[in-house]
């Protein structure tokens, strides 16, 4: 087939691969700064002991900040907000999108365990202010009020607000703060890594034929025709 | 019979209420795990929830909690401590009324000393509350010049703990005003201090950038002191920042920018960095929380008055960017409508593209509602923008700022009570005014005169000026109904009053008035004349003493179109020229013409031209006079004035002298 792009073979492809060197201590790092900002404090701690590889920050503020993704994750919204208020309470009085996700999750969690009489509470003295407080909020508030309305909220329009995602997305919310405010930046150097190389690869390919690598978690190099 | 009745659910706001009431009557408790509790609870219930925060005011929990820590401070109790002082720093966060609530609790000292603590979250804790507090206005004053207190800011800004080097750099910040403490704070090291700030952590760094900004606010000492620093290492550094992953972090390093520009331009040499910091600007005015708001402000600060930045970014879009964010529709913060309504106002300023652009966004609609918006600051840069807009003759004379639906809500501002609004819709009247195009006036069918005399006698001199300077522009060119109709409201006495006003700025409008007002037919000239010539002698008083030029240019054109007059109109600005012999020559017609200012010298022998202007019967005569008060003379001497206008205009005075027969 012909084709005006260049093309380049996999045994080419892997020389050139070779060629290029890289070193042990910044693969080690990455994998510190992965480790770190997704908080997984023992296999910092022991990857530090094994590697040598010096963390960024304390590993005792890891723990803190595990706790309160942890709550959220489970649902355990009062929790986590007393434990945040604990570590910096800056935080959330400096945060107010922040607050209102958190408070938002905390409804969600009444009404999943069917405590409608609560709920209704809750939204009425906490929620009600925050829209008052700041009209951004008025939208997304209205689609949680709106989870009361309905006799089967799983069943309803904004069901996704139950789906356990919702909570992962508020302690992802949560965590980007508190790494925010220790000064570390809230997302890891890897996937950035991750994305630049499938955006070279879509660049390449106007250009040239080459085995590509097409599963991240493998790295395999695939050639075309396989 | 007694009946029953069903409980009724509680509403949800007394059950709450009652809740408040409980948690605090147990701050109140002796036992200290009670007190403990319940403080925490006061603390999670009111971080980042206003409303709360409010309530609990109300309640009187902010002298409860200060007593608490009185206490726990005797007892060194340091759960109580943490917790009663992260509880003070929550209520002052952002809420002036708890600010204000924690400074009368008296409890301020205390906090000052928990930062000597041996237990480092009872520092932390303190450090926080009190940046709080001096995040406000209410913050108390800080009293730099005293040693000990320099001595207390310097081991703040040198400890480790970030919490307390941040609420140094705090202090500095919100405390710092004048150029003396400015001095004082540079001598003593304070740039070199803060400038270690800028490689710390996120708030160490913010809380350096703001410090930064009021020290070196309008000083050119300390901004060269500063860029002096290490060969200019830290003024690469704040400009890198500007380019920082965090919005606040930019936004902060830019106003710290646009300080050093407005103090000493000379350091931005380079047009990158002055393009960049427009376009950094204008990128975080999309930011929707205070950082947007301040950005704005400071856009504004960095454009104003300087021709090639509003140039930039207009070719950056500004105005777009700006009008999009405006017809957002949602609410926007009134901080942020006045700056971006600055911002626009400064872009309209002297760039005619700017206000095409402007008006042809559809943006007037907009601009008439927020005449009306609640905030002060905000009417008055809506009045500003307008003003500027208007500068456009083009779109001035299309109409489309002397239609009802914008005049009578910018008319309906001249009676507003803030006197910064008043003089702003002066302003933009005045230029309004301006649109000869339509034969009726709007602005005069709305009383707009009376308006504008009224607010001539106002106890503001900023607003007497510029309602004087709107009639001025009002009465240019004007036919004789409008002039008739004016003079009818303010009469002879009236005048006289304006022309002797005690404010030098006042008196010069009064005269530009009184010029325009006899300028034109010769009817008009009549005015000076009403009540036995009762305003030109007050105009020949007023120059008799020794006035500012600017006043005396005026006064000079007054003279000037008089004598453009009838033989007895030419007369009398002989009389007031050269009144009975006086014991000494005091010729103040000399030294006009010995003045700098070339229009003082020009108005002079425009003056001298119409007396002498051959066509009349008296003109030998009053030459004969000038020529012997040594005025024709005088001119002899300024054949080769500096300025062409005033040397062609002497050519035409000698040769009308020539033909007098006069060598």
């Amino acid at each position: 087939m012909a084709t005006s792009k260049k093309v380049i073979t996999r045994d080419e492809w892997e020389k050139k691969l070779n060629a290029v060197k890289l070193r042990k201590e910044d693969m080690n790092t990455l994998v510190m700064n992965f480790l770190v900002t997704e908080g997984f404090v023992e296999a910092a701690d022991k990857f530090q002991r094994e590697s040598g590889t010096k963390p960024e920050i304390d590993l005792a503020t890891i723990t803190d900040r595990m706790a309160v993704k942890k709550a959220v994750q489970n649902g355990n919204v009062e929790d986590a907000i007393e434990k945040v208020n604990d570590l910096n309470p800056e935080i959330l009085d400096t945060n107010p999108e922040l607050f209102f996700h958190l408070q938002q999750q905390r409804l969600i969690e009444l009404i999943r365990q069917g405590k409608t009489e609560e709920a209704l509470e809750f939204a009425q003295e906490e929620l009600a202010p925050r829209g008052e407080e700041n009209q951004a909020f008025l939208q997304e508030l209205e689609k949680t009020v709106a989870l009361l309305v309905f006799e089967d909220a799983s069943n309803c329009p904004v069901k996704d607000l139950l789906d356990i995602s919702h909570r992962l997305k508020t302690a992802s919310e949560v965590n980007a703060a508190i790494l925010t405010s220790q000064s570390h930046e809230k997302d890891p150097k890897l996937p950035s890594l991750l994305k630049m190389l499938i955006w070279a690869q879509n660049q390449l390919d106007e250009k040239a034929v080459y085995p590509h690598i097409n599963d991240l978690s493998t790295g395999q190099l695939e050639t075309l025709s396989e | 019979m007694p009946t029953t009745t069903s409980s009724s659910s509680s509403s949800a706001a007394s059950s709450s209420g009652n809740r408040q009431a409980d948690v605090f009557s147990r701050l109140a408790s002796s036992d200290p795990e009670v007190k403990l509790k319940a403080l925490r609870e006061v603390k999670n219930q009111i971080i980042g929830n206003r409303t709360k925060k409010l309530s609990f005011l109300k309640l009187g929990a902010v002298p409860a909690i200060a007593s608490a820590l009185s206490d726990a401070d005797c007892s060194s109790n340091s759960s109580i401590l943490v917790q009663s002082a992260a509880a003070l720093g929550s209520f002052a966060c952002g809420f002036e009324a708890g600010v204000q609530a924690v400074l009368d609790a008296g409890v301020f000292p205390r906090l000052l000393r928990l930062l000597t603590s041996s237990d480092e979250k009872v520092v932390d804790a303190g450090a926080r509350s009190l940046r709080m507090i001096f995040q406000s206005n209410q913050a108390p004053k800080y009293d730099f010049l005293q040693e000990k207190n320099m001595e207390f800011l310097f081991s703040l800004l040198n400890s480790e703990n970030e919490n307390v080097s941040g609420l140094g750099a705090s202090i500095i910040a919100h405390a710092c005003g004048t150029s003396v403490e400015q001095q004082v704070l540079c001598d003593a090291g304070v740039l070199e201090k803060l400038v270690l700030l800028l490689d710390g952590s996120l708030s160490q760094r913010e809380a350096c950038l703001e410090s930064l900004a009021t020290v070196l606010k309008s000083n050119p000492e300390a901004v060269s002191r500063f860029v002096g620093l290490e060969a200019g290492r830290y003024m690469s550094s704040v400009t890198e920042l500007t380019k920082d992953r965090y919005p606040r972090t930019r936004l902060l390093s830019c106003l710290c920018l646009v300080v050093i520009y407005n103090t000493s331009p000379s350091y931005f040499l380079n047009m990158g960095t002055k393009s960049s910091l427009v376009t950094t600007l204008l990128e975080l005015l999309n930011d929707p929380g205070q950082s947007g708001d301040e950005a704005a402000l400071g856009l504004s600060s960095l454009i104003a008055e300087k021709e090639d930045l509003q140039k930039l970014a207009y070719e950056a879009n500004a105005i777009k960017n700006i009008v999009d964010i405006l017809k957002t529709g949602s609410e926007l913060n009134p901080k942020r409508l006045q700056g971006l309504f600055l911002s626009l106002a400064e872009l309209c300023s002297k760039l005619e593209d700017c206000r095409c652009s402007f008006l042809s966004l559809e943006m007037l609609d907009l601009l008439v509602n927020e005449l009306r918006h609640k905030n002060a600051d905000v009417r008055t840069a809506a009045c500003i923008c307008f003003r500027n807009a208007a500068r456009s003759i083009k779109n001035l004379s299309a109409g489309r700022f002397t239609t009802d639906h914008v005049m009578l809500p910018l008319v309906q501002l001249l009676h507003d009570p803030s006197s910064s609004v008043q003089v702003a819709v002066l302003g933009a009247l005045s230029n309004i005014v301006l649109d000869f195009s339509s034969p009726k006036s709007t602005f005069i069918e709305y009383g707009g005169i009376k308006q504008l005399i009224e607010l001539s006698k106002s106890m503001d001199p900023n607003t007497r000026c510029s309602s004087l300077r709107a009639l001025r522009n009002l009465m240019f060119l004007a036919d004789n109904n409008r002039k008739e109709l004016f003079y009818s409201e303010v009469k002879a006495q009236g005048f006289v009053a304006l022309i002797s006003d005690p404010e030098p700025s006042v008196q010069e409008q009064a005269l530009a008035l009184l010029r325009n007002l006899v300028d034109g037919c010769i009817n008009s000239i009549e005015f000076v004349f009403d009540e036995d010539g009762l305003i030109l002698d007050t105009v020949g008083r007023q120059l008799r003493k020794a006035p500012q030029a600017q006043m005396a240019i005026q006064g000079m054109y007054v003279l000037t179109n008089v004598a453009s007059g009838t033989e007895l109109h030419k007369e009398a600005v002989m009389q007031q020229l050269f009144p009975q012999p006086q014991a000494e020559s005091n010729n103040f017609m000399l030294k006009f013409l010995q003045s700098h200012e070339s229009q003082l010298r020009s108005a002079t022998v425009w003056t001298i031209i119409n007396l002498i202007s051959p066509s009349s019967p008296g003109a030998l005569d009053r030459h004969v006079k000038l020529r012997n008060e040594g005025i024709i003379p005088q001119l002899k001497n300024m054949v080769n004035d500096a300025c062409l206008d005033v040397k062609i205009r002497i050519r035409t005075v000698l040769s009308q002298s020539m033909s007098f027969g006069d060598n």
